[in-house]
């Protein structure tokens, strides 16, 4: 399989060209989407792409045509992806609980900008994490993946594909305007080194005929797509195994729902990832995610020269979220700081687990300037003279 | 035309374990759903490969009666999904059945660009001048002065004429027939499966329960007389001055153009990609 | 090493920052650059920060520079707090007058005389740059020229980049 741009080596690439390359060599042959900063490299670097890998680049009349379309892609066979920010996340809430109520792969790539509204365009921001996990109405699951670097970007977008392929999900990438325009050193494998993973697709005709159903009880049904002879009825409206709509059955809706949470949450081990710096003795530490635990893992560096036993505790996924991690984080030391670049979202999420075991600090800091290390320093030792 | 029994046609294509539908009787739906299930099975077409398309409404629960691949999607939407279904497999046939209040208002934008790229699907439209499903608010579609919930002293603003619509924004083939017109509906839908680019063939169709209760027209019957009414042949509108032809609803084939669809049109821009990259 | 370029819009600051990073790249070395400027397209300030490392990489801007290159005074205006004590001052001496001690050359002056045009400063500065910080090899950042500029302009690209150079080393 040959790739329009060099693999098997180093580029030094921005965070939208990344994410794109990623895409095309987990699969990806669909993509669909509408002009917005800071993402619309990842479509150009797209349009680029696909059509010399025979595959489909469109531009959409809006945001929620291109997610629109994706799914409709993906129903038809083809890993499909679209890439937008704020403003065309809002809008894309409702197709994407579409595509988990229909348990349809997708990924969806929202480089954070300044909000709400329009906001900053062109200045990074961390505002959209609570929307990216409860943005579209009713109860529902998917996961969200946060990137640091823009290696983290290249190989967090392989790992979303197959999320969503392995789970019958849509993911979420959630970079942000400083990962989709800076520019890193990046090591693009050889083709054969990228682990790429195909949903299930229907073994007998039992499982033709449900594609809603749980045969091998992990929660993940078989995905009988168009055009095979399945006769298949998607639909959003509440179904059971069949996908026929059975919107007043209340035990067919807990069952479907439930099973949707279960595939995820079951599964948590598998999903969630997260990476621990010096926390072994910790008396306090920092939780982060994104390009913000950059800045944190200096921080810690710099603390840690002043004397205080810190640590940081770098999340890959946000959702998924591990509770009970945080609790035995906040059992073993006595303050969490949480620094992030809004006023107050992964805090709640931390405090939620930390059950008042540990104190939450939260470093908030708005307006489009990823935090120092040296002010997360200067934070954290006056929160610690306290 | 040669008429197979309708008991036929129900046990190719209808799902029994779905049935019966949610239709009102009297609804018009019913009726389309026959005339297109009807000149699939004249063509002879392949029922897997075949895909049919909604948004939300009555006439969208449509896909779920039938048996063949279906994607009952969002509000509005439904040509925003089947783009992405038609560009990854082009052998795909893409019916989509959807409602005026869909296509038209909270749709419309999808609707006019999916016909300004010539996306290869057939529209079959019912247009009943009303939201059915949810209880018989105005529509774009609903005449200046008809009554509808959200309009209960009459409808004050213009409606769309869909079909000059689609024509304006590029289709290949467009038509407007009511239910009353079976002969010319099926061949009308014929006509539009076969042809590549963006086809619509729109009825105007009774919904007794919703539309026709609030504008003095209880039953299916006096809808159709109504329609035969302010229905006017294409050819005949033609020679009729704009004051005429006000409060009328013209029907017939409006255009008959043959624009390379959007598959033709993306396959040869996929060509000419590897040209220029020297691919 | 965190090095920080700042000029004005036009000067090509954000193109001189990518070429000294893919050079950096180039090397295998791990390398991060970010830029930023003001909404004018020509004439507000234009910072283009590259750091770069054998360790991985947690900074994102330059927050301690160990070399500013100022082109313009209305850049160094802009950042020039952001200078270590003991770092690393290259300016244009035509455009900038500094408040400590420095290093520099006529670099606008040496482009126009060298390629015929005022655009290719940012070559020379690089060239400059390079041959007094040897923070990568000459090889490294000519490969990355050929590699970023226009196609067409690298010989003339090269060109301003060798005046720097020689103007560095002696």
């Amino acid at each position: 399989m040959r790739y329009p741009f060099v693999t098997g080596g180093s580029d030094f690439i921005q965070g939208d060209e990344a994410i794109a390359r990623a895409a095309i060599m987990a699969g990806c042959r669909f993509y669909a989407g509408y002009p917005i900063t800071p993402a619309s490299e990842i479509f150009e670097a797209m349009a680029l792409y696909l059509p010399l890998v025979d595959g489909v680049s469109i531009q959409m009349e809006d945001e929620i045509g291109s997610i629109a379309a994706i799914i409709g892609a993906s129903w038809a066979g083809a890993k499909a992806m679209t890439a937008t920010s704020g403003p065309g996340f809002s809008l894309m809430q409702e197709n994407l609980g579409y595509a988990v109520m229909t348990e349809t792969p997708i990924v969806v790539v929202n480089m954070q900008r300044g909000g709400p509204s329009t906001g900053q365009p062109t200045l990074p921001a961390q505002g959209d994490m609570m929307q990216a996990i409860w943005g579209t109405h009713g109860d529902h699951m998917l996961i969200v993946l946060v990137p640091s670097t823009v290696q983290e970007a290249f190989d967090f977008t392989v790992r979303a594909f197959n999320l969503a392929e392995k789970y019958r999900t849509p993911v979420v990438v959630l970079g942000d305007a400083e990962i989709a325009h800076m520019r890193e050193r990046v090591n693009i494998p050889e083709p054969e080194e990228i682990e790429v993973v195909n949903r299930k697709l229907p073994r007998t005709p039992e499982e033709e005929r449900m594609p809603f159903g749980d045969p091998d009880g992990d929660g993940v049904p078989p995905m009988p797509i168009f055009g095979r002879g399945y006769r298949t009825y998607v639909t959003g409206l509440t179904h059971d195994e069949f996908g026929h709509p059975k919107t007043v059955d209340r035990e067919i809706h807990e069952r479907l729902i439930k099973r949707i949470f279960r595939k995820i949450l079951d599964n948590k081990a598998d999903i969630i990832s997260y990476h621990e710096y010096e926390l072994e003795d910790a008396e306090v530490a920092i939780v982060a995610t994104g390009i913000v635990s950059r800045s944190a893992m200096r921080a810690v560096k710099m603390l840690r020269e002043r004397g205080l036993k810190i640590g940081l505790l770098k999340l890959d996924t946000i959702w998924p979220f591990d509770f009970d991690m945080m609790k035995k984080l906040a059992e073993r030391v006595h303050r969490i700081y949480v620094p992030e670049m809004n006023l107050g979202q992964l805090y709640h999420l931390v405090k939620e687990g930390a059950e008042g075991l540990a104190e939450v600090t939260l470093i908030d800091k708005i307006g489009g300037e990823v935090h120092t290390p040296g002010e997360i320093v200067e934070r954290i030792e006056r929160g610690e003279r306290r | 035309m040669n008429f197979k029994s309708a008991y036929k046609i129900r046990d190719r294509y209808l799902r029994k374990d779905m049935l019966p539908t949610i239709f009102c009787p009297g609804c018009g739906i019913g009726s389309v759903l026959q005339f297109t299930l009807r000149a699939i099975d004249d063509l002879k077409l392949n029922q897997d490969e075949i895909v049919w398309v909604s948004g939300i409404g009555c006439s969208s629960r449509v896909p779920g009666f039938v048996n063949f691949d279906g994607l009952h999607t969002t509000h509005g939407r439904a040509l925003a999904f089947a783009t992405g279904i038609k560009m990854v497999n082009p052998d795909l046939k893409i019916i989509a059945f959807m409602g005026d209040g869909d296509t038209a208002a909270i749709g419309g934008n999808h609707f006019i660009h999916a016909i300004r790229r010539n996306l290869d699907v057939t529209v079959i439209l019912i247009n009943n001048f009303t939201y059915g499903m949810t209880g018989g608010q105005v529509a774009p579609t609903t005449l200046k002065g008809l009554r509808g919930t959200t309009a209960p002293y009459g409808q004050f603003e213009n409606p769309f004429d869909i079909a000059e619509l689609a024509v304006a924004a590029g289709a290949n083939y467009v038509a407007r027939w009511t239910v009353f017109n079976y002969i010319q509906g099926i061949n009308s839908i014929k006509k539009a499966l076969q042809k590549e680019g963006f086809t619509l063939v729109e009825f105007l169709s009774p919904c007794p329960v919703s539309f026709g209760r609030r504008n003095r027209m209880k039953t299916a019957p006096e809808i159709l007389k109504w329609y035969q009414k302010i229905t006017v042949p294409i050819n005949r509108a033609r020679k009729m001055s704009q004051e005429e032809l006000e409060g009328k609803v013209v029907i017939g084939e409006f255009v008959d153009r043959d624009r390379p669809g959007l598959v033709r049109a993306y396959m040869e821009y996929v060509e000419r990609a590897k040209r220029i990259a020297g691919w | 090493m965190q090095v920080r370029f700042a000029g004005i819009g036009g000067q090509g600051v954000v193109l001189a920052g990518i070429i000294l990073g893919e050079a950096a790249a180039i090397e295998g070395l791990n390398v991060t650059q970010t830029q930023d400027y003001s909404s004018a397209s020509r004439g507000g300030h234009s910072i283009a920060d590259v750091i770069v490392s054998r360790e991985p990489i947690y900074d994102l801007i330059v927050t301690e520079a160990d070399v500013l290159v100022a082109l313009h005074q209305l850049g160094y205006d802009t950042v020039k707090d952001s200078l270590r004590k003991d770092g690393t001052l290259i300016v244009d001496t035509d455009l900038v007058k500094p408040d400590r001690e420095y290093t520099g050359a006529p670099f606008t002056r040496l482009a126009e005389e060298s390629t015929g045009t005022s655009l290719t400063v940012n070559m020379v500065a690089l060239g400059y740059l390079i041959a007094r910080t040897g923070i990568v090899k000459r090889e490294s950042a000519i490969e990355a020229i050929k590699r970023r500029v226009p196609k067409g302009t690298e010989e003339i690209n090269i060109r301003a980049f060798d005046v720097g150079f020689e103007e560095g080393s002696g």
